[in-house]
């Protein structure tokens, strides 16, 4: 099949690929960039593995085709991980042992990512709805749900007790 | 540092999403490989024709069983069954009859894993359909057309303990009632794959991949291709959760390594999830009749059960030791000397079966604790009390059931489980009221008790170095699939030895860096993995403060070990740091060992500890309590777990932050495994499930809040640290307690007999034949 070119803006930097139409963007970023972080665990949208940010809402990057990424903004975990050490979702799940295989975990801290990129103090009905999408086999969700909170309670601190919250 | 809720070391890389799993994983001159699977259930293979599919730029191989060596047997059942399995073994690639949608029939080789998926569609093949066996109870039936030359029954087997017909005649009460466990799997969030290189110069054949066992696996590649044990490194990356589904030597294990031989390139193959539906192990898949008799005290007075699993088309690398633990273990930790069981491994054209996290216990659970009710709606007595009355006693300890399972006895070492029990009971308030139901809603309470093995498997091996800047390496015969093994085994180590756990590295899973290993499966890793670790950390210690004592010319008794030194213990200035003693103790090393004048000598051999641990057959018995609240709309049929509370006493908890996060997670899979998961088959044999939008898996949305109480009351008796497995006790008993918690709702003796627990079957329950 004939490849096409798309070009993209990927973790902040420009990005052109030449992709097969038919490629999905997980597929792109992991078999032409090596970003290996979207993991994929059913390829038709349903367990959240492959969750990357679009414009920074999280989305099933087993539905999109690269090709469609023409122009829009990608984030993928490396980009949503700092240099070194752990974001505040990521060090709020490993306190609260919010994960054990790790597998969904990329897309379970993009999936929270996104939520508090709109909502900074959710509360539990909120972070239950975010990650809905997303499945867990080993936590039972109950150790994520507490670390996201423990996110929530540190971000109202940090606004005041004038925010809003969820 | 046993005991700490230390954070895990190894989240940094799956958080940062720098985990590295099989799909992971690129060499050069890769190339994809695409397993063609039979769309039929029972079917000759007429014609097949891959020409069309090899004319395809970029297809390098359409490889089928003719290109198998002709000597290739089937892969060996490698767990000891009821009666000979023989028959019904599977070959790696059918040869001329399919038995199971998804049995794999061709592999296509090629540039990418798109383009193999293309070529499948270009191979012709013609198929012959064959008779189905639907189910165990088509394969009972002696009219059924055989499905192999013995038939459609793989073994039958019994025990008949004590004085079952006598209990019977003389019980106050009898009870009696069937259920079923459906068909589910583990559904790991990463599906199966594997990655095979071969240096044909060096004679050097590489396979990463996802297993439970490398060694073991590694040794039936050998055995089954005629090659050297030491030709073969199998490694472990990254594993996206197991839960009991990554134990068996699958097809595929074999395959790809041959075909990459072959082909000369190396060959990755990836399981997609449908595929995954098809191939994977299945599991569960039984139905107990039981009758149970009772005093009028309460005593449960004898247990008469007849299991019947449906193991699907082949026997595989587990044989039949699910029923097999079903049926050994089925009077659970109730002290009953008047137990039968008769049992039936049935086959139908479905895929093979195999284990899936507590095998036959959940299902024994779920029969089991649901008769125990019934023995106590029927004396009017409160359905604590009745288990209370029937737990095996402390001093009973240990307690032999009286059965085998796989040539082990049904043996529990130790235990509490009074103790556990009134601890869970008065947790959870077990006596406080209900709240009342509104509208339609009816809300029950539900409680179950079970013991589950953990521990199993013939050895663990545990090996440490500590280098010469005073970092130390745990190289651990387990394998690790998510557990937390790279921060548990640096705990037991770092107790002993006085170093940092994050100073420690975990090296697992491969067997290029690791001689012996069993890997992890059976609730086994703290038992026999950290008990390995724990003895390999005293070697090195006793080594450290042997070497110690030279250089600060002290006695042994007088030094301690502290935070990274060997002090002497009365004037902690004067000290040597096991960096210094690592660095006397390398080889070459002309301290402590000076150079021979006239003759070669023993040299040192570093700061190291190694040891080989052999295990109890039986191994450790963990108790456990299952206790929930839920509340049923009659309306809708619509479940809510209100609330839950699992307890297990795990004699220690090495990491009781781990431990919890098993319990907890192993509550919400059976949560799926109770309301929501199943492989369902039409009566033709044709598999319905081919997506997760058919099989659900339990969601944030649907668990409630599990409280988990981990209780260090009985240590176990047979190992040092006095640690039990904490794997599986989660997942064990629920099925029971929500079953249990259904009928308590609904207060009319309807009961819950048939998994999963659907809106549909419990709205029937309500109604029945609504």
């Amino acid at each position: 099949m004939t490849a096409r070119n798309v070009s993209f803006t990927l973790n902040g930097k420009p990005a052109t690929l030449a992709v097969e139409p038919r490629q999905t963007l997980a597929d792109a970023v992991r078999q032409h960039l090596g970003l290996t972080g979207t993991h994929l665990g059913c390829e038709h949208g349903v367990c959240g593995a492959c969750t990357v940010l679009l414009d920074g809402d999280a989305i099933r990057g087993c539905l999109m085709l690269a090709v469609q990424a023409e122009g829009l903004s990608i984030t993928t975990i490396e980009g949503a991980s700092p240099p070194e050490g752990l974001s505040v979702i990521q060090d709020a799940m490993q306190r609260h042992h919010a994960l054990q295989c790790g597998f969904c975990s990329p897309g379970m801290v993009l999936a929270l990512e996104s939520l508090f990129a709109h909502t900074p103090c959710p509360g539990e009905d909120d972070i239950r709805e975010a990650i809905s999408g997303n499945l867990c086999r080993c936590t039972g969700y109950q150790p994520i749900v507490a670390a996201a909170l423990s996110v929530a309670e540190k971000n109202r601190a940090n606004l005041g007790a004038a925010a809003p919250s969820a | 540092m046993i005991g700490q809720r230390v954070l895990r070391v190894e989240d940094k890389r799956f958080l940062r999403g720098e985990g590295r799993y099989v799909a992971d994983i690129a060499l050069p001159f890769m190339r994809e490989a695409y397993v063609l699977r039979s769309p039929q259930p029972h079917a000759r293979i007429v014609s097949f024709d891959a020409s069309a599919a090899l004319a395809l730029e970029g297809v390098d191989a359409v490889y089928t069983a003719a290109d198998l060596p002709a000597s290739l047997t089937p892969i060996p059942c490698r767990i000891p069954t009821h009666g000979d399995m023989t028959p019904f073994l599977q070959y790696p690639l059918a040869r001329d009859v399919v038995r199971f949608v998804g049995e794999p029939i061709a592999v296509i080789v090629a540039s990418s894993r798109a383009l193999a998926e293309d070529a499948a569609e270009l191979v012709a093949i013609e198929f012959e359909p064959l008779p189905v066996v639907a189910d165990a109870k088509a394969a009972l039936d002696p009219a059924t057309p055989k499905m192999y030359p013995p038939g459609n029954i793989a073994t039958q087997w019994g025990f008949d303990l004590g004085k079952v017909d006598d209990a019977f005649a003389q019980a106050d009460i009898v009870v009696e009632k069937s259920f079923s466990i459906q068909r589910h799997s583990a559904m790991p969030l990463e599906t199966r794959g594997l990655i095979a290189s071969y240096d044909k110069a060096r004679s050097y054949l590489e396979v990463w991949g996802p297993t439970k066992v490398p060694h073991t696996n590694r040794a039936m590649l050998a055995r089954m291709l005629g090659m050297r044990d030491g030709d073969i490194r199998f490694a472990e990356p990254d594993v996206g959760g197991s839960f009991g589904a990554r134990g068996e030597f699958y097809p595929e294990d074999i395959f790809i390594p041959y075909f990459a031989i072959k082909l000369g390139k190396p060959i990755r193959w990836i399981e997609d999830r449908q595929e995954h539906f098809a191939s994977i192990n299945h599991s569960r898949e039984c139905t107990f009749q039981v009758k149970a008799s009772a005093t009028k005290d309460g005593r449960i007075t004898a247990f008469d059960v007849v299991l019947v699993a449906d193991l699907g088309a082949y026997i595989r690398t587990h044989g039949d030791v699910v029923p097999s633990h079903a049926a050994a273990s089925f009077p659970g930790p109730y002290a009953i000397r008047n137990y039968r069981v008769a049992a039936t491994a049935a086959l139908s054209n479905k895929t093979p079966s195999g284990t899936l996290r507590a095998p036959g216990m959940f299902e024994a659970n779920f029969a089991r604790e649901q008769i125990v009710d019934m023995l106590a709606e029927k004396l009017g007595m409160d359905r604590a009390e009745i288990r209370r009355r029937n737990l095996i006693k402390p001093d009973e300890m240990p307690w032999y059931v009286g059965t085998q399972s796989v040539n082990r006895p049904t043996l529990f070492d130790s235990g509490d489980f009074p103790g556990l029990f009134e601890e869970s009971v008065s947790r959870f308030g077990w006596s406080t009221p209900l709240p009342k139901g509104e509208g339609p809603v009816r809300r029950g309470r539900g409680i179950v008790a079970l013991v589950e093995p953990s521990g199993f498997g013939p050895f663990e091996s545990a090996r440490i170095e500590i280098d010469p800047a005073g970092f130390a390496t745990i190289f651990t015969g387990a394998s690790n699939q998510g557990q937390g093994h790279e921060t548990m085994l640096p705990q037991v180590a770092a107790e002993v030895l006085g170093i940092a756990h994050d100073r420690f590295r975990v090296r697992h899973g491969d067997t290029a860096m690791i001689p012996y290993g069993g890997g992890s499966y059976a609730s086994r890793t703290a038992v026999m993995g950290a008990n390995a670790v724990h003895r390999a950390a005293l070697a090195v210690k006793a080594k450290a403060l042997a070497a110690a004592a030279q250089m600060l010319q002290a006695k042994e008794d007088e030094l301690a070990l502290d935070d990274g030194k060997v002090i002497v213990a009365a004037n902690p200035s004067r000290f040597v740091t096991l960096a210094h003693i690592a660095r006397v103790l390398t080889p070459g090393n002309a301290e402590l060992v000076p150079a021979p004048k006239d003759f070669i000598k023993d040299d040192h051999d570093g700061l190291t500890g190694e040891v080989f641990l052999r295990a109890i057959p039986s191994g450790t018995a963990v108790f456990s309590v299952h206790m929930a609240d839920i509340a049923l709309d009659t309306g809708t049929g619509e479940l809510k777990v209100e609330r839950y509370c699992v307890s297990g006493d795990v004699g220690r908890a090495i990491n009781p932050m781990i431990v919890e996060g098993q319990l907890v997670g192993g509550v919400v899979q059976g949560i799926g495994g109770a309301l929501l998961e199943e492989l369902a088959y039409d009566e033709d044999g044709n598999l319905q499930t081919g997506s997760f939008a058919d099989y659900l898996l339990p969601s944030s949305h649907e668990v409630p809040r599990i409280e988990a109480l981990v209780v260090e009351k009985a240590k176990s008796i047979s190992n040092d640290l006095g640690v039990k497995g904490c794997g599986e006790i989660g997942i064990s008993g629920v099925a029971a307690v929500l079953a249990n918690a259904i009928a308590h709702a609904l207060g009319t003796g309807a009961r819950p007999t048939k998994l999963p627990l659907t809106t549909e079957r419990l709205l029937d329950l309500v109604e029945p034949g609504s």
